[in-house]
C-alpha cells in the first residue's frame, strides 16, 4: 500500500491526491500539521525528508520526496495507458519537463502568496504576486493559442499529462493569495476542462465545475 | 453612466459549453455565460445573496448556480428560481440580478452601461473577421490609445488609416480598447483579409506577440506614474423582506405576448406557446399559473406546463369544456397563431418542496399541467420522483411527447371508475412518510376522494398538496355580516347576495383578486377575530380549522362580525 505523508491545504500534496484519484489507487495517509502546528519542521519528520517539505511517499520500502518527482514516479509505475507520462516520444518528454520545472515556479510564486496571505508566514507577498502574474501571462498565452490549435492540454498530447496535475493546484488555489485569474480566460477554461477529467477531487478552496453534458 | 457606444467585453472563443467568464467593464465586473439554447447573458458578477462571485458558479446549461448557497439564477430574466435554505418557499419573482445588454457580432460580445441603446457597432470588412487573442494591459485607456495613436507598426505591411484601424489594401486590423477599470484596458481587436488562404495561426501569433511587447513598454510608462484610483460602481442591493419571502399582489394584464404556436396536446387539449412581444419572461416556479386576459373580456388563470428553465416561453394547456363558461372555448375556438395576448406575470400558489427525498405527483385529465412543470424541475436536478396520471383513455392524455421524458416514472392509469380510482389512489397513498411529498390536481371529486383517503391512511396533511382549478361546490352567500379593516380603519356591511371582496372594491380598498371561486388563493386576508365561514378549496382542512385566514372572494361569516387584516 502507498503510503503519503499529507496536509490537507497543501497544493503539492494535492497534485499527488489528484493522481492517485485519477488512477483510481487506493493509498494511506500520514497526516502532517504543516499549518499551524509546523509538524513538518518536527525531527520526527525531518527523519523522513531531511528538506522538511511536503508530499512524501511511501511504496513498500522506496521513499520518495518532491511533487514532481512524486507524480513522474506514480504515472510511470501505475499508468498502464501510458497517458499521463508518456515516455515513448523524447519532444513530449522534454515538455513535461518544462512544464514540471513550471509548477515548481508556481510554488515560489503563487503558492508564497498564499502561504503569506493565508497562513501568515513571513514572505514578501507582493513580489510573490508579481512573479505569479508574470507566470500566468505565459501559461494563459500558451494555453490559449493552444485551445486555438484544437487542443486541450498544456503539452502536445491528445490527452492531459502530470504537467497538467502539476500546474493545476497553485493556479486554481491562486486567489487565496490575492492573485486574481480575471485577466487569464484561457487558464480558467483550462481550469474547467481539468476539473472535468474523470476521477478528479477536490480539496479546500477548490470547487468542482458542473457537469459538461 | 457612460458614453454611449458597445463595447466589447469578451470574445465568443471565452464561452464554451458549461463555462462563466469573468469580465469587467468600467470597474463593474461582469458574469458573462452561454445557455444551451445558445442565449448569451450579461449579469453583474455577485450573488444577490452574500455578493460571492457568480463567475465561481456552476452554469448548468439553463442556469447559473452560485457556489456559495446555492441560490438559482435562470437564463435570460436572471430571475432567482430556488433559494435551498427556503425549499418550500416560491422566491419572491423580483429576486432577479442584474442584466447588461448583449449584442454577438464579428466574434466578439459586447454591451453598454448607456440609457439608450447606442449604434450597433459596425463591421471591420466585408471578409470573415479574425478575433485577436485580448491583450489586458495594466495602464489608463488614454495611455494605452496615445501609445497605439503614436506611430505604433503592428507589422504585416498594415499603415494606420483611421482611429485604432491598420490596412494594407488587402487586410484590415481594427482594435477596441475595453476600459475594464481606470487602470486596466483590454486590447481587443479584429482582423480581416480579402483572401481565403492567408496563414490564419501565423497573424494571431504576430499579433500577440507586437501587442504583448507594446503592452511591457506602456506599463513601464504607467508604472511612472501615479495609479488612478480604481472606479467604484454602485450595486443595488436587494432588501431581506424580497429575498425571504413570496411576493403577493400581482398586477393582471401586465405582459404583452404573441401566440407564437397553436397545436393539439392529446384529445380536446390545446397547447399555446407564448412568448414575448419585447424583453424576457420573468422566470417562474413549478407549479406556477398565469392570468390570461381573453379576446372576449373574461380573465382565466391556467398553469405553466413547461420546464421553468425553457425561459424564453410560457407554454399552457387548455382543456375544451363541456359546457365552456366561456374560457376554454374562446381559446380553442378564436386564438389563432401570431395573436397578441395580455398575461399576467406568473403566480405559484402550489410550490414545489426540492428537499424531499421522493415525490408523488397523482394527477386526473387536464389537471396534469401544473405537475408537468415540477417533474421536468425535478428531473432536471436527478431528484427522485414518481407520477401517475388518470384519464379516461390513451388518447385523453395531455402532452404525450413530455409524458415519454418522464420514461418509467409513469405510471398511466385509464379508463376507471370513481371507485376503481379511488382503490387505486389508496394504493398510491398505502404507506405514508414524512420524508414524501405528494402533488394532486385533477377534478374536484377525485381531490376531494384522495383528501379523504389521505386523511385517513394517516398522511400529514403539511405533506400533501392539491390544487383546485376551479370550486365545485354549492355556494350560500345568504349570510350577512359586518367587517371591520384593521389597517384601513373602516367597518363595512356585507349583504346577503354579495362577496366580501366585492364590498372591498366597492369602497376603494384595493385587494388583488383572480379566479374568484375560492381556488386560487389570491385573495387570501388574514382575519384576526370572528369566525369564517370557509367555503373555498384553497385552504387545508386544518388552515380552516385555524380559523385565521380567509379567502375574500368567495367565504363569508358565521359570526356576525369579522376583524380583518386589511
Amino acid at each position: 500500500m502507498i503510503r503519503l505523508f499529507d496536509f490537507d491545504l497543501s497544493g503539492n500534496c494535492y497534485k499527488v491526491r489528484l493522481l492517485l484519484a485519477f488512477l483510481g489507487l487506493e493509498y494511506e495517509k500520514t497526516n502532517i500539521d504543516y499549518y499551524p502546528g509546523r509538524q513538518h519542521r518536527t525531527d520526527a519528520f525531518l527523519r523522513i525528508n531531511p528538506l522538511g517539505q511536503l508530499p512524501v511517499i511511501e511504496d513498500g520500502d522506496y521513499r520518495l520526496r518532491d511533487a514532481q518527482a512524486i507524480l513522474v514516479y506514480l504515472a510511470h509505475k501505475y499508468d498502464h495507458g501510458g497517458n499521463w507520462y508518456p515516455t515513448d516520444n523524447p519532444d513530449l518528454i522534454g515538455e513535461i519537463s518544462q512544464w514540471l520545472a513550471f509548477a515548481d515556479q508556481l510554488t515560489t510564486t503563487a503558492s508564497a502568496a498564499r502561504l503569506e496571505s493565508a497562513m501568515f508566514f513571513e514572505l514578501d507577498g507582493d513580489a510573490a504576486r508579481a512573479g505569479a502574474h508574470k507566470l500566468f501571462r505565459i501559461l494563459d498565452a500558451h494555453l490559449w493559442f493552444r485551445e486555438d490549435a484544437g487542443a486541450d492540454w498544456i503539452c502536445s498530447a491528445d490527452e492531459p499529462t502530470i504537467a497538467d496535475i502539476a500546474c493545476f493546484p497553485y493556479v486554481a488555489l491562486s486567489e487565496e493569495g490575492g492573485v486574481s485569474r480575471e485577466d487569464y480566460p484561457a487558464i480558467r477554461r483550462w481550469l474547467d476542462r481539468v476539473k472535468r477529467i474523470p476521477g478528479f477531487c477536490v480539496m479546500p478552496g477548490v470547487f468542482p465545475a458542473g457537469p459538461a453534458v | 453612466m457612460s458614453s454611449g457606444i458597445w463595447f466589447p467585453v469578451a470574445n465568443t472563443s471565452d464561452l464554451p459549453h458549461r463555462h462563466v467568464f469573468q469580465g469587467r467593464l468600467e470597474g463593474r465586473e461582469l458574469a458573462i455565460w452561454r445557455a444551451d439554447d445558445g442565449h448569451v447573458n450579461i449579469w453583474e458578477n455577485r450573488c444577490l445573496h452574500r455578493g460571492v462571485r457568480l463567475s465561481i458558479g456552476t452554469n448548468t446549461g439553463a442556469e447559473l448556480v452560485c457556489q456559495y448557497h446555492g441560490w438559482r439564477y435562470a437564463n435570460r430574466s436572471a430571475g432567482c428560481t430556488y433559494i435551498p435554505a427556503h425549499p418550500a418557499d416560491a422566491p419572491a419573482r423580483t429576486v432577479r440580478n442584474r442584466t447588461f445588454p448583449v449584442l454577438e457580432r464579428y466574434g466578439l460580445v459586447w454591451t453598454h452601461f448607456s440609457e439608450n441603446t447606442p449604434a450597433e457597432p459596425q463591421p471591420v470588412g466585408q471578409y470573415d473577421d479574425l478575433t485577436l487573442r485580448p491583450i489586458p494591459i495594466g495602464a489608463p485607456g488614454k495611455l494605452v490609445w496615445e501609445f497605439l495613436s503614436d506611430h505604433w507598426d503592428p507589422g504585416l505591411g498594415l499603415a494606420a488609416s483611421d482611429d485604432l484601424s491598420y490596412s494594407n489594401g488587402t487586410a484590415t486590423l481594427k482594435l477596441f480598447l475595453q476600459p475594464a477599470d481606470s487602470n486596466r484596458t483590454i486590447v481587443r481587436g479584429l482582423f480581416n483579409h480579402q483572401e481565403a488562404d492567408y496563414d490564419r495561426g501565423q497573424v494571431l501569433l504576430h499579433l500577440n506577440t507586437v501587442l504583448s511587447e507594446l503592452r511591457t513598454r506602456i506599463e513601464n510608462e504607467a508604472a511612472r506614474r501615479p495609479a488612478p484610483e480604481p472606479l467604484i460602481p454602485a450595486y443595488v442591493p436587494v432588501s431581506a423582506e424580497l429575498a425571504a419571502m413570496p411576493e403577493r399582489s400581482v398586477q393582471t394584464g401586465m405582459i404583452r405576448v404573441h401566440v407564437a404556436r397553436k397545436t393539439s396536446a392529446g384529445e380536446g387539449v390545446c397547447s399555446l406557446e407564448l412568448t414575448p412581444v419585447s424583453g424576457t419572461l420573468p422566470s417562474f416556479q413549478p407549479g406556477a399559473h398565469i392570468d390570461i386576459s381573453l379576446p372576449n373580456g373574461l380573465t382565466r388563470q391556467y398553469s405553466l406546463i413547461n420546464s421553468p428553465l425553457e425561459t424564453d416561453r410560457y407554454i399552457i394547456g387548455v382543456k375544451r369544456e363541456n359546457p365552456s363558461q366561456g374560457g376554454s372555448e374562446v381559446i380553442h375556438d378564436t386564438v389563432r397563431e401570431g395573436d397578441l395576448l395580455a398575461i399576467s406575470e406568473p403566480r405559484n400558489n402550489f410550490p414545489l418542496r426540492r428537499d424531499a427525498e421522493s415525490t408523488l405527483f397523482i394527477a386526473g385529465g387536464i389537471g396534469i399541467t401544473p405537475l408537468l412543470s415540477m417533474s421536468a424541475a425535478l428531473n432536471n436536478q436527478n431528484l427522485d420522483f414518481a407520477f401517475h396520471y388518470f384519464t379516461q383513455n390513451r388518447a385523453q392524455r395531455a402532452f404525450p411527447e413530455r409524458l415519454d421524458l418522464l420514461g418509467s416514472r409513469l405510471t398511466s392509469h385509464l379508463n376507471l371508475s370513481p371507485q376503481q380510482t379511488s382503490a387505486e389512489i389508496a394504493g398510491i397513498l398505502a404507506s405514508p412518510s414524512a420524508d414524501r411529498q405528494v402533488y394532486i390536481c385533477g377534478p374536484g371529486p377525485m381531490l376531494d376522494a384522495a383528501r379523504s383517503i389521505a386523511e385517513k391512511q394517516g398522511w400529514d396533511e403539511k405533506a400533501i398538496h392539491f390544487e383546485y382549478f376551479k370550486n365545485t361546490r354549492e355556494i350560500d352567500d345568504s349570510s350577512s355580516f359586518e367587517i371591520a379593516l384593521a389597517r384601513s380603519a373602516m367597518t363595512l356591511q356585507v349583504p346577503a347576495g354579495q362577496t366580501i371582496l366585492s364590498v372591498l372594491r366597492e369602497n376603494g380598498v384595493d385587494m388583488p383578486a383572480s379566479c374568484q371561486q375560492g381556488a386560487c388563493g389570491t385573495c387570501l386576508a388574514t382575519v384576526l377575530e370572528g369566525e369564517p365561514d370557509h367555503q373555498d378549496v384553497y385552504l387545508s382542512r386544518s388552515e380552516k380549522d385555524r380559523g385565521d385566514r380567509i379567502l375574500t372572494c368567495i367565504s363569508r361569516a358565521k359570526s356576525k362580525r369579522l376583524v380583518l387584516d386589511v
